[in-house]
């Protein structure tokens, strides 16, 4: 069966995943994980979210999927042997270093590679296999042929992002936005939280959704360009991805309110059981998405809202001067 | 010893190069070695990645001119580029590459289980950010490391004295700031009347308000160019060799004048002088259309400049001092 993973950005949405109908919640320890800190937990929350999410059946894994630097590899590994013996599920990392490291001192943990991890062929798969991981998320660009070559070829884990953007580059190869403003700034725990930067410290300006002018030399070509940023929700593909016996859907949006969460999750779960329940005989009925649209319409609109404000708070937030440290 | 055999052993000087028309145009003299290949996009006019005829001839250049000659490869291959790339890497090796340049995992897995008999240099989309991570690139054969451009100086100082891993470091030219499947840039054609692949060879910039990258259709890089000329002592007291010049969007002019700067300005470095003329800043400045940054080697925004000669720079930068 395939499996939905829900995000968590605070307890209240932990509670609301699961009632949702996640299989499994993901959860980042504050300052750890590639979104802003105010979408993550300190250790007691992150021990509370496990509780919840097993309470009510679901795995809980954790993000420690921000490139770290070489010296914090410690503090991770005394972070994760405290969410290890409370029983969490699973990490979701992306520096090759701390997955070697987590993967010889936990042998038995799961761990997912993250969408970070920028995996966009076999050989890498392969690779990433090699250090410890068991279970990879896609990258947003591949296609159905490529996941399933992938999926026919590795004995590996696939998890889909659905709900979720398209960026321009490739996610975890842009450091577009720490170019443009980059702060370097400690949480009360001691962690650099390096702020500005997606891959290592989740927060991502956004600054490749400005409208950029181009020029050539001196001379204006262009008053407005934009790089492709596409949302992209899949809906008529995930059938196919169930066929194709991906593992795992994931939903992002920690940073989204607790009811939007709620409803992605609750459309996600309802759409898999339908299909997974539909008759699959020698001549199935087409299995009809129509009305599943209309569904996710209000949903998207939602969420595009709350996501193309959130860019707009971002973008004027990358003009701030960087405090003199 | 020969004066450019003395300069070689105490640092290396390399730039990049697309194709064959762009190594026969670049006065090489003051480089060391050359990375053959464009790491962006596979229709790269004439890339040596695809034109493997032409990437032997270009190996065979660089070795006849006594350069230590490197092959790079693709930052983001799907699986269809795998089949081109294992002929690449074969063709390298025959034609005695001296080392192969991986910026991805997966190229890196097929050059260690097929080609182990070829050096392997990290490149900076490989995201080495940890010494850990370092000692995992060693175990596939890695070993020279350029680390993520995001890495401060301090954290790459942090793993060299971990694992001793030696980096190779982007002394000057456009950073490497993302990579795309896509090339918007194709979407201009018919109204520009400029076509693949001439499109990405113009000097393309994105710009707004005081913020410019520049474009090469697939790949962002920065507007600025990274200038570490007045840092040179300190990254050759902090035992780093070798120096790399990023000039694969630039002109010859710009590969060769830059490249005199920074061989004389090394030099004299590594002869405990770390003065800059005031002809080498009027030479960066004449190709820097955007102005100079430092990248992220002094753990600020990527575009900002910290240095002490704020009167020799452009004027659209930021600048901050800092103890170098």
């Amino acid at each position: 069966m395939i499996e939905l993973l829900a995000p968590a950005g605070n307890l209240p949405m932990v509670e609301a995943a699961v009632s949702g109908g996640a299989n499994a919640i993901y959860v980042g320890p504050r300052g750890w994980s590639r979104r802003r800190d105010q979408y993550e937990m300190s250790d007691d929350e992150v021990h509370t979210a496990i509780d919840i999410a097993h309470g009510g059946g679901a795995k809980l894994r954790v993000a420690f999927n921000t490139n770290m630097q070489s010296h914090e590899i410690a503090p991770m590994l005394q972070k994760m042997e405290r969410f290890v013996s409370r029983g969490v599920d699973g990490a979701i990392m992306t520096d090759i270093g701390a997955i070697a490291e987590v993967h010889q001192r936990f042998p038995h943990l799961t761990i997912h590679a993250s969408i970070g991890a920028n995996i966009l062929n076999n050989e890498d798969v392969r690779f990433y296999r090699s250090i410890g991981v068991s279970q990879v998320v896609a990258d947003t660009k591949l296609t159905l042929k490529e996941l399933a070559s992938r999926k026919e070829q590795i004995d590996v884990g696939i998890e889909i992002l659905i709900h979720a953007n398209k960026c321009y580059t490739y996610l975890g190869k842009c450091w577009m936005s720490p170019y443009h403003r980059l702060e370097r700034t400690t949480d009360p725990f001691g962690k650099d939280l390096f702020k500005g930067s997606p891959n290592r410290g989740g927060l991502d300006y956004r600054v490749c959704l400005e409208s950029w002018e181009l020029y050539c030399g001196e001379e204006q070509w262009e008053k407005s360009v934009a790089l492709k940023n596409d949302a992209f929700f899949l809906l008529e593909d995930i059938p196919h991805l169930i066929d194709l016996g991906v593992d795992c859907l994931k939903v992002q949006g920690r940073e989204y309110p607790v009811p939007l969460v709620e409803r992605m999750v609750k459309f996600y779960r309802d759409l898999i059981d339908a299909y997974v329940a539909s008759p699959k005989g020698a001549e199935p009925q087409p299995f009809n998405l129509s009305p599943w649209q209309s569904r996710l319409n209000a949903i998207q609109a939602q969420r595009d809202t709350a996501r193309s404000d959130g860019t707009r708070l971002l973008l004027n937030e990358a003009r701030q001067p960087v405090p003199l440290s | 010893m020969s004066l450019e055999t003395q300069a070689m052993s105490q640092f290396e000087l390399n730039t990049t190069i697309a194709n064959l028309r762009d190594l026969r145009e670049s006065d090489l003299r003051d480089y060391d070695g050359v990375y053959l290949g464009d790491i962006y996009c596979r229709i790269y006019e004439a890339n040596f990645l695809e034109q493997l005829g032409d990437l032997k001839e270009g190996l065979r250049i660089l070795q006849d001119q006594g350069k230590r000659a490197y092959v790079t490869t693709y930052a983001a291959p799907r699986n269809d580029f795998l089949p081109k790339v294992r002929k690449m890497l074969e063709a390298s090796a025959a034609a005695g590459a001296q080392a192969v340049e991986i910026h991805n995992l997966g190229i890196l897995k097929i050059a260690h289980d097929e080609f182990p008999q070829l050096p392997v240099h990290i490149g900076g989309f490989a995201n080495l950010y940890t010494a850990a991570g370092a000692e995992v690139l060693r175990g596939l054969g890695a070993v020279r490391f350029t680390p993520n451009y995001e890495l401060s100086l301090d954290e790459i100082q942090e793993i060299t004295t971990a694992c001793g891993a030696p980096m190779e470091l982007l002394v000057h030219g456009k950073m490497p700031l993302g990579i795309s499947d896509y090339c918007f840039l194709l979407e201009y054609e018919e109204k520009w009347g400029v076509k693949c692949p001439d499109l990405c060879q113009k000097e393309l910039f994105l710009k707004q308000g005081d913020w410019a990258m520049k474009s090469v259709g697939k790949g962002i890089l920065s507007g600025k160019d990274v200038c570490m000329l007045e840092h040179l002592p300190r990254l050759l007291a902090e035992g780093h060799r070798y120096f790399r010049i990023e000039a694969v969007s630039e002109s010859p002019a710009y590969r060769s004048e830059v490249a005199a700067v920074y061989r004389a300005a090394l030099d004299r470095a590594a002869g405990g002088d770390g003065a800059v003329d005031e002809g080498w800043w009027d030479a960066l400045r004449r190709h820097a259309r955007i102005g100079l940054c430092n990248g992220f080697y002094f753990g600020k925004s990527g575009m900002d400049y910290a240095g002490i000669r704020p009167d020799s720079i452009g004027s659209l930068l930021t600048i901050s001092r800092v103890e170098s």
